[in-house]
């Protein structure tokens, strides 16, 4: 292994009296991807804020070349070589790419202080410089706020670069792209390996971390448990370090007998979304959507769910024709739509858990439009325990839970509605392992009870280790549908990206 | 597009007509314009009664700009009254300065300007101004309530909008007064905007105080029909006198059924009938004086009568 | 750390609820050691109930819409409209009783209901609607009205809000104490009062709970606009006349008193509790100073650094949660 450029030893930190990092050291060497792994809350955010000296340690060291480093703002570690790639990526979205790249250290024509004038044309011809030794394929010229989410991640690590930083953080940089972007992503970090760049890696995602990573460190509850070469690493046995239980196996899945058919979607089309969508959900049943981000997956449920109006084509529920054209009747045919942004269109982040998990439901809980609140409340707590959401009471801010306990909280609401027909957008996004199990195991025993699931998700082992079928779109048509014995991640993947031959044939 | 086409040629043409039909009429037959700052309260509105019925009375034409309390707005109308060619401006201004050079280029092109009611700062602007000294109207509403409590005792005033004119004038009035009358004491001395609603709960408060008022003194009716609601709900009628200055219809009535003590009349119909009769005549060529001050008038339960329509 | 969390934020909240109580009494207790003899009297305790009571039934209106994420510019001019209406109906030996009263209300929901039409289905600011309602209700107030105070209604006109209950409780007390009851009733209770918090923390999960956002929109304006409309007929009542200009920028002091109450602008968050104690505070503040003798130019300056101390604190709140 080549040299050590960046060592922590013993780190701790407490917030409030707890502590969340307690005696961490890790070390990172050049030109190796060194996987962070955990559950939310683990410590990982933490503890590469500490080496950003975003946050400062109450006790240990921090070496950089063996040399010890106190940093006390950001600025600090980006001057010695250190950049992080945020999980959600914040750029200023209304300037061009280039002038991005420079923001804050802008190239000058003039020095005249604070009045000096940009050299706008060299900017953009040093970033297409850049652009190119990466092999990135970005205008500089584009709006920032006309990139996709993997761009700008790629603008981001070009800017990394630029920086001439040796260390790059990256936390959770693939928790918004596709698939396919992912693969772009691995690119530019297998150049930078080569390049000697050192990469912390932190992630969900058990496949990633195991194609890009060189060693793994688990944290857990802000210990360090342990670190090995990936090699050395199983899916099963990080994820049993990181919950620190046994886990059987990943995907549970249990047999259920599938029974009538329950959601029938004919000829459905909206424009420039999709197009002639045809499949049926069964009674029992969890029916996979696979598909590219952009494929009119999340279109396709957000109209069967009747936020959105279709063009063509119609919904028959249990068989009768209906016409859904708000969400409160889809509700009524008892539909119930887990969305894919819980924070955007599945929660309201002001208020309690009780009362997020009451909100879809609060007309049956109420006599003439006064709210029964005993009612409410063992419905709320009935739910909090049914899901093992982690509050201290129904009473807390939903805002104050973990992810997946947020998610679980969008779950209990829908739940509470009684549905015969679940669907879930991209259910396990972002969230950690154990609520990510708590979450398959419920689908499994929903479906167990005779409801019929319909989940999209873009990480296809999920959704092969899930699903009983899986439906998969390309570029708003249905290219294809898989039986389970079928179930490869090739298969999937060929159909997902037919959409390209469509549009050769075009 | 072709609907806007249209839009716009309709609207250049509608333009034309108006500007040839301004241009038609013989100049004797100029209508005269009055500028008024605003048409909301009684004061206003009775202005440009007088105005008006006075213009009829005289066979002349009279066209009211109502200026919306907003000086720039004053300006452009005056502005385009002079471009269309008038025969002679009656201004009520919103602002003492803004309307200065306006009404200069009137004056250089040759129309006759008289101001009412409020001066501006820059006499020689206009041919004449009609009007009333505040100060003299203070004078007579505190002399009237220092008489009528046998000069001495607490006083309260209820005052317009610190830095107003007829705020400033009308309450130099009452300390004037006051200098004859050193037994007399104000016990409070704030403003209530003009406002009724203000003043009602000013002096509710004040009331909570105990103080023994003789009489509450406002700049004008609105703010004193404020006094009295709270005063009468305080059941101190018997013992606190109001007086307020302006004479509108409501105080009037107050006046006449003995619970609001005097009111004073600027004369409103007076000064517009005289602003108008002042402009006619200058606009024929007459002389007259720069200064016409009409007399302020006490309105008691003895002569309200009089005023009452 | 989620449950200390929890706790902690439990703890935060409770203590900025209890921050604006507290800072009422502090209030209180300067003005009464500044004048013990005057302010601390029962008769003006119920004098400041009273004024603060015209600005407590629009503050509750107003709670509702900012609760929803809206914001409500035209109260004051339809408390002008209602007032000129209500008192032109209210002359001796024309109409009874009930014509001026149910029109003034009649107005205020029109007008209600009518900004939020405009606001549900026009896809337009509430803040650009209701500013431009609030020119054309003035508008409609001063030519309802000929720009001249509408004077000469009936004693049973002046006894709506000037009488009192067992001799020492105005009736304007009484209006102001069921608005808030009933406003309590329905913002905590009910499926709706649920609803305008779920439309104000976040629309769109609104929505696809099933929510019909317009509707509860329209909900909010129209109860906006018919406490404005009440507020009106009170405040004719009360200065014995239906005044055009009257209510000039109490669409500002009904926002402060329920931002100072900890309603947050930016929507979904707010106790009615709180709108009551701003306005309260406003009331007691003008009171206090009134009877101190302090020139109403600093009143000004006062009652604007409570406002943004009050905002702060908002601000505070949410920055450590």
């Amino acid at each position: 292994m080549s040299k050590t450029i960046l060592e922590t030893q013993h780190i701790t930190k407490s917030f409030f009296g707890v502590k969340v990092l307690d005696d961490i050291s890790f070390s990172l060497a050049s030109g190796e991807v060194h996987a962070l792994i955990g559950e939310n809350g683990a410590g990982k955010s933490t503890l590469v804020k500490i080496i950003m000296g975003i946050y400062q340690r109450d006790e240990g060291r921090i070496f950089l070349d063996s040399e010890e480093v106190f940093f006390q703002a950001p600025r600090d570690a980006l001057q010695h070589g250190i950049s992080i790639i945020q999980q959600e990526l914040a750029p200023i979205m209304d300037i061009d790419v280039a002038e991005y790249l420079y923001v804050g250290r802008e190239l000058h024509k003039l020095e005249l202080g604070p009045l000096s004038v940009v050299d706008q044309r060299r900017q953009r011809a040093e970033a297409k410089a850049l652009f190119e030794g990466l092999d990135i394929d970005i205008n500089p010229r584009s709006l920032m706020r006309d990139l996709s989410v993997a761009q700008m991640q790629l603008v981001e690590i070009t800017k990394a670069i630029s920086l001439s930083s040796k260390i790059i953080i990256m936390d959770e940089p693939t928790s918004a792209i596709t698939y396919k972007e992912v693969e772009t992503l691995f690119e530019q970090i297998r150049k930078l390996k080569k390049r000697g760049v050192g990469v912390i890696y932190i992630s969900h995602k058990m496949e990633e971390i195991f194609t890009i990573a060189d060693r793994i460190t688990v944290l857990r509850d802000g210990k360090h448990i342990g670190t090995d070469l990936a090699e050395n690493f199983t899916v099963d046995k990080a994820i049993k370090m990181m919950v620190g239980r046994e886990i059987k196996e990943v995907y549970p899945k249990q047999k259920v007998a599938i029974g009538e058919p329950v959601l029938e979607v004919q000829h459905l089309s909206s424009k420039h979304q999709f197009h002639d969508i045809n499949f049926c959900l069964r009674k029992g049943e969890i029916l996979g959507i696979a598909g590219l981000v952009g494929a009119g997956r999340s279109e396709l449920v957000e109209c069967i769910f009747g936020i959105t109006k279709a063009d063509e084509g119609r919904v028959l529920v249990h068989g009768q024709a209906v016409q859904i054209n708000h969400p409160k009747t889809a509700i009524r045919q008892r539909v119930a739509l887990i969305t894919e942004d819980r924070g955007h269109t599945g929660l309201n982040l002001k208020t309690s858990v009780e009362h997020n998990i009451s909100l879809a439901h609060l007309e049956r809980l109420a006599r003439f439009g006064v709210i029964d609140r005993r009612t409410e409340a063992k419905a709320a707590d009935s739910h909090i325990n049914q899901l093992k959401i982690k509050a201290l009471s129904r009473k807390s801010l939903v805002r104050s839970l973990s992810g997946g306990n947020q998610q679980k909280v969008v779950l209990a609401k829908w739940l509470l509605t009684e549905p015969d027909i679940i669907i879930l957008d991209e259910p396990t996004r972002g969230i950690d392992v154990g609520s990510k199990r708590d979450i398959y195991l419920l689908m499994g025993e929903l479906a167990k009870a005779g409801k019929a699931i319909l989940m999209i998700s873009s990480e296809i082992p999920e959704l092969m280790g899930l699903s009983d079928r899986i439906i998969v779109l390309a570029a708003g048509r249905l290219t294809g549908e898989l039986p389970q014995e079928k179930f490869t991640q090739e298969e999937i993947m060929t159909y997902a990206s037919k959409f390209e031959v469509l549009h050769d044939e075009k | 597009m072709n609907t806007k086409k249209l839009l716009s040629l309709t609207i250049v043409s509608l333009m034309l007509i108006a500007l040839l039909a301004s241009c038609g009429g013989s100049s004797a037959n100029k209508p005269y314009a009055f500028f008024i700052s605003h048409q909301t309260n009684a004061f206003t509105n009775e202005l440009t009664t007088a105005i008006t019925t006075k213009a009829a009375e005289l066979g002349v034409e009279v066209t009211v700009y109502d200026a919306e309390k907003d000086p720039a707005k004053q300006v452009s109308q005056i502005e385009t009254a002079v471009n269309q060619g008038i025969a002679g401006i009656v201004i009520e201004p919103v602002s003492v300065d803004g309307v200065v050079p306006a009404l200069e280029a009137a004056k250089a092109a040759g129309i006759p300007v008289v101001v009412v009611n409020q001066r501006i700062s820059k006499a020689e602007a206009a041919d004449c101004f009609v009007g009333v000294e505040n100060v003299d109207g203070g004078k007579l509403e505190m002399l009237t309530a220092a008489e009528d409590i046998g000069g001495s005792g607490n006083v309260a005033f209820l005052l317009g909008p610190l830095g107003s004119d007829a705020q400033i004038g009308r309450t130099d009035g009452y300390y004037e007064v006051l200098k004859d009358y050193p037994d007399i004491s104000v016990a409070f001395e704030q403003t209530a905007n003009w406002v009724t609603e203000e003043a009602l709960a000013l002096v509710e408060n004040w009331l909570q105080t105990g103080t023994d008022l003789k009489a509450i003194v406002a700049n004008n009716d609105g703010m004193a029909l404020g006094a009295l609601k709270a005063v009468e709900d305080a059941k101190l009628l018997d013992q606190i006198k109001i007086y307020g200055l302006d004479a509108t219809p409501d105080a009037l009535a107050a006046v006449a059924d003995g619970r609001l003590t005097a009111t004073i009349s600027q004369n409103t119909t007076v000064q517009g009938t005289t602003a108008m009769d002042t402009v006619v005549k200058l606009a024929k060529g007459e002389k007259v004086d720069p200064e016409i001050l009409v007399d302020f008038v006490l309105i008691t339960k003895d002569n309200v009568n009089d005023f009452l329509q | 750390m989620t449950k200390n969390n929890a706790s902690k934020q439990a703890r935060l909240n409770s203590f900025r609820e209890l921050g604006i109580v507290a800072a009422f009494f502090l209030i209180l207790a300067v003005l009464v050691i500044l004048s013990p003899n005057s302010f601390a009297r029962p008769t003006n305790l119920i004098n400041i109930l009273k004024q603060a009571s015209i600005n407590g039934i629009l503050a509750t209106g107003m709670m509702f819409v900012i609760i929803s994420g809206g914001i409500d510019l035209s109260v004051g001019s339809t408390v002008a409209l209602a007032g000129v209406i209500a008192a032109t109906y209210a002359h001796p030996g024309e109409y009874p009783l009930v014509v001026p009263i149910a029109l003034s209300m009649l107005v205020g929901l029109a007008a209600g209901i009518a900004n939020g039409l405009i606001v549900a289905f026009g896809n337009i600011p509430p803040f650009i609607v209701s500013l431009g309602s609030m020119t054309i209700i003035r508008g409609l107030a001063l030519i309802a009205s000929n720009g001249q105070p509408v004077f000469n209604v009936t004693k049973a006109f002046e006894n709506i809000a000037g009488g009192f209950v067992l001799q020492y409780i105005p009736h304007l007390v009484i209006f102001f104490l069921s608005v808030t009851a009933i406003s309590a009733f329905v913002l905590t209770r009910t499926v709706f009062g649920r609803r305008v918090y779920a439309v104000g923390g976040n629309e769109a999960t609104a929505k696809v709970s099933g929510i019909n956002v317009n509707m509860i929109k329209i909900g909010v304006y129209s109860i906006s606009g018919f406490l404005a409309g009440l507020a009106g007929l009170l405040l004719a009542s009360r200065i014995v006349s239906g005044n055009p200009t009257a209510g000039q920028s109490y669409e500002l002091d009904a926002i402060a008193a329920a931002v100072i109450g900890g309603v947050s602008m930016t929507g979904g968050a707010g106790k009615w509790y709180g709108t009551v104690i701003g306005a309260l505070i406003i009331a007691v503040i003008g009171n206090g100073l009134d009877i101190l003798n302090v020139s109403s130019h600093f009143q000004l300056i006062i009652k604007g650094t409570i406002i943004i101390v009050a905002v702060l604190l908002d601000v505070k709140g949410k920055g450590n949660q």
